[in-house]
């Protein structure tokens, strides 16, 4: 008896469960669930109903027209020609503003604080917002789809590339700058070098975003194969949208794979 | 006692899908509430052999009964309620470190409450006081409800035979548990599982490397050698000439955890 | 540095130059194909400003009126995306984890990354004429194809965790299902909904797009606004979606780094 008094002191209460945060988090995540689910008209039942006619579209969009194909062709090429010179412009600005953005290489702090804004800003707007921006103000076609995806790449590398800049050995680069040493060649031979392979996967990365993105520039005008999808979905002729869909996949497939094979070996 | 706690091995024999030999014949009968040390080099079928008791590793060859029942071979309800009355307890703990100290002595129970119960953590209040009990016996009651991760090494293999205790098992099978602590709460746990086996009388089975802790906490010493058992004895009559013929070779330095005890 | 002067020197080019001369080369033939002269490039800098002086002022009003109901539904869109793939990608997250289920796990990570070839808008394309124009549309093309890359990611978590204590509860008479429960959960959780809050940021970027197909949100005022060459109305929908996502990258990202503690 007294050793079950004994051991009943020595147990410690359950403490409470904090249940304003259980509860805030809770609530906070059904109420925004409820009102999404009310402001967009979701609903399982509208699904179901709309059931058939999705049948009648799937049918309606296979097989795909492969007649076709052959004006596929050009557009196409110009999709990934579209991505190579975002990634080739966009990969050489990225430099500056990844390294001015690094908190160990930046030359001071006012200088790291409107670029670290700036980049922040950039990754803030989607690929196709930068495209319609492009395509209004340079006009139609793939220069405006070059040019949005040349911000998009700015955009990725910068912020990949500067955390890989804020994590290299800084006792190279200090050492540069002992030696006399300017803060160029302390950024050419004590820093970059050492990112230098963070830097080709992330251009790699972003080669491959960029391919998956021009495939939808055209979509607002930008260029591409995305401007022959938009005509053909504008007027509903869906089974030559399934081959612009189906030849998309394979193209950035096959990019995507090559890609990545010359990552793996990098890193 | 209950003949629940006994264990007999007849030929029982493992190979690996990969071809190596876990265990050949072995034939052993371990009799309730022993407490038994198993003793040989790395690789000479000790985990092998504690793991087929409760068929984590399954036998390839004879057979083992543990309380008369024959170990299931296949993954599944019979094997789910032999495994209830046998308690484990590992050397790198195997505890969720970020639950607390008492839902993973509570896991002790999941064979022993409805599986609804357990899977929404609705533990009758039975069940709540043996685990309690279970960390009192370890003197870890006052950490019930703190983070496992955040207990230091010997307090979390303490959660660990709570754990083993919370299912109040028959046989309690210990596969190198003081392997990854330091000398002193070596000494503690392997106390605490000499005590255990005396108030309870549960069927204790120890895997251990040092030779010292062998002879100072076993009762009953068995060698393994290549999968083989190669020694068969009390704690008190083995001699270092044993000891040779388990581990191959002379025991050195690195097989005790004492040095000043190795001559 | 320095290893280079021990080196005998490179006969002919290295490679690294090599590489650089082929992008390069490439670089001009895409160049010359897409007619992007460099005279079209210098001409470029003062077009720009040309261009954005015409975004000023921005017409606020326009902004309450129209392009905030607009944001706050891709913000709806983004969030019941989020919702639904994160449903269905828990349970697929741990059946796709070749550890826990080395037989299932292949098919698991094959129909996940099927789903996230497809880029939300083009899954829109699709859905816009099944269940009509609309935000609906929208949030079944962002769920579905947010539910390939949570499910990667989610059993590329759980293919990393600490095996031990699924054993553990295994060995105490628990099932498969219990040890998920107390031995693989607890130790994935905070990871997968860091992961989900990942999602939804990235979600509400496509989702402010979808509007360019019909499918609801910001996007399609954005498209109108250009259109029709109403550049003030376009400078209200850029300033205020700035703002949200900035906003919104904050409070998840900030979450995100406090599960991860």
């Amino acid at each position: 008896m007294s050793e079950a008094i004994d051991a009943a002191t020595t147990r410690p209460l359950r403490p409470a469960r904090n249940w304003v945060l259980i509860i805030g988090a809770l609530g906070m995540v059904s109420l925004m669930t409820w009102w999404s689910a009310r402001g967009i008209g979701f609903s399982i039942i509208e699904l179901a109903c709309n059931l058939p006619g999705g049948r009648r579209l799937l049918v309606e969009s296979w097989p795909p027209d492969w007649s076709f194909f052959p004006r596929l062709l050009g557009p196409l090429l110009e999709t990934l020609q579209i991505a190579v010179i975002g990634t080739v412009i966009g990969g050489i600005l990225a430099i500056p503003i990844a390294v001015l953005a690094a908190r160990n290489l930046t030359p001071g702090f006012l200088v790291w604080f409107v670029d670290r804004n700036f980049m922040n800003i950039l990754r803030t707007l989607p690929d196709l917002f930068w495209a319609m921006l492009f395509a209004a103000a340079v006009g139609f076609g793939p220069v405006a789809g070059a040019l949005a995806l040349t911000v998009f790449t700015i955009a990725v590398i910068s912020k990949l590339w500067s955390e890989s800049l804020e994590a290299i050995d800084m006792a190279v680069p200090e050492a540069v700058r002992a030696a006399g040493g300017s803060w160029l060649a302390m950024l050419q031979f004590g820093a970059i070098p050492q990112a230098l392979p963070h830097y080709v996967s992330y251009t790699l990365y972003a080669f491959e975003l960029n391919v998956r993105a021009s495939m939808i520039l055209g979509l607002v005008g930008a260029g591409g194969i995305g401007m022959v999808l938009e005509t053909q979905r504008s007027t509903f002729e869906y089974p030559r949208v399934t081959l612009i869909v189906l030849s998309v996949l394979v193209l950035v497939l096959i990019i995507e794979q090559i890609s990545e094979s010359i990552r793996r070996r990098l890193i | 006692m209950n003949d629940k706690a006994a264990i007999r091995f007849k030929g029982a024999g493992v190979v690996y899908p990969n071809g190596a030999v876990g265990l050949a014949g072995i034939d052993l009968e371990i009799k309730p509430g022993e407490f038994v040390v198993v003793v040989g080099s790395s690789g000479a079928g000790k985990s092998t052999l504690l793991r087929s008791v409760n068929g984590l590793t399954p036998l390839t060859d004879g057979t083992i009964t543990v309380g008369g029942q024959p170990v299931p071979k296949k993954e599944g309800r019979e094997l789910r309620r032999l495994r209830a009355g046998v308690g484990m307890i590992f050397q790198d703990f195997r505890i969720t470190r970020r639950l607390t100290v008492m839902t993973n002595v509570l896991v002790g129970r999941v064979a022993h409450v409805p599986g609804w119960r357990a899977m929404f953590n609705l533990w009758p209040a039975a069940d709540r006081e043996i685990a309690f009990k279970a960390l009192e016996r370890v003197g870890i009651a006052d950490k019930a409800w703190v983070r496992a991760g955040d207990l230091s090494g010997g307090q979390q293999q303490r959660v660990g035979i709570a754990r083993a205790l919370a299912q109040e098992p028959a046989i309690i099978l210990a596969d190198e548990p003081v392997a990854s602590l330091d000398p002193v709460t070596t000494h503690q746990i392997m106390r605490d599982l000499v005590r255990i086996n005396e108030e309870l009388g549960i069927t204790t089975v120890v895997n251990l490397h040092f030779l010292d802790l062998a002879r100072r906490y076993g009762q009953r010493i068995i060698g393994l050698r290549g999968g083989e058992l190669v020694y068969d004895g009390t704690a008190n009559s083995v001699t270092q000439e044993d000891f040779k013929n388990i581990y191959g070779r002379d025991p050195d330095a690195g097989d005790v955890l004492d040095e000043r005890e190795a001559s | 540095m320095t290893a280079r002067s021990t080196l005998p020197p490179a006969a002919g080019m290295g490679w690294a130059t090599q590489v650089t001369l082929f992008i390069a080369v490439l670089f001009l033939v895409c160049a010359w194909a897409i007619d992007l002269t460099p005279a079209a490039l210098a001409n470029l800098p003062r077009q720009m400003v040309t261009v954005l002086s015409f975004f000023y002022p921005a017409d606020m009003e326009y902004g309450a009126t129209r392009v905030w109901p607009a944001l706050l539904e891709s913000i709806q869109i983004a969030w019941m995306g989020t919702i639904v793939a994160a449903m269905l990608s828990l349970p697929l997250a741990l059946l796709g984890a070749r550890t826990l289920f080395p037989r299932i796990a292949r098919l698991v990570k094959l129909i996940s990354a099927t789903a996230r070839a497809f880029p939300e808008i083009l899954l829109a394309i699709y859905f816009v004429p099944i269940v009509g124009l609309g935000a609906f549309a929208g949030a079944l093309a962002i769920g579905i194809s947010s539910v390939g890359m949570l499910t990667k990611l989610g059993s590329e978590v759980v293919e990393s965790i600490d095996m031990g204590p699924v054993e553990a509860v295994q060995a105490a008479g628990g099932s498969r299902l219990l040890a998920l429960r107390y031995a693989v959960v607890p130790q994935v959780m905070p990871e997968i909904v860091a992961h989900w809050l990942f999602r939804f940021e990235l979600n509400i970027r496509a989702s402010a797009v979808l509007g360019v197909v019909g499918a609801g949100g910001v996007g399609g005022v954005l498209l109108n606004t250009l259109r029709y060459r109403h550049f003030e109305k376009a400078a209200a929908v850029l300033l205020l979606t700035i703002l949200v996502v900035l906003i919104i990258d904050m409070v998840s990202g900030g979450t995100r780094r406090r599960l991860l503690r």
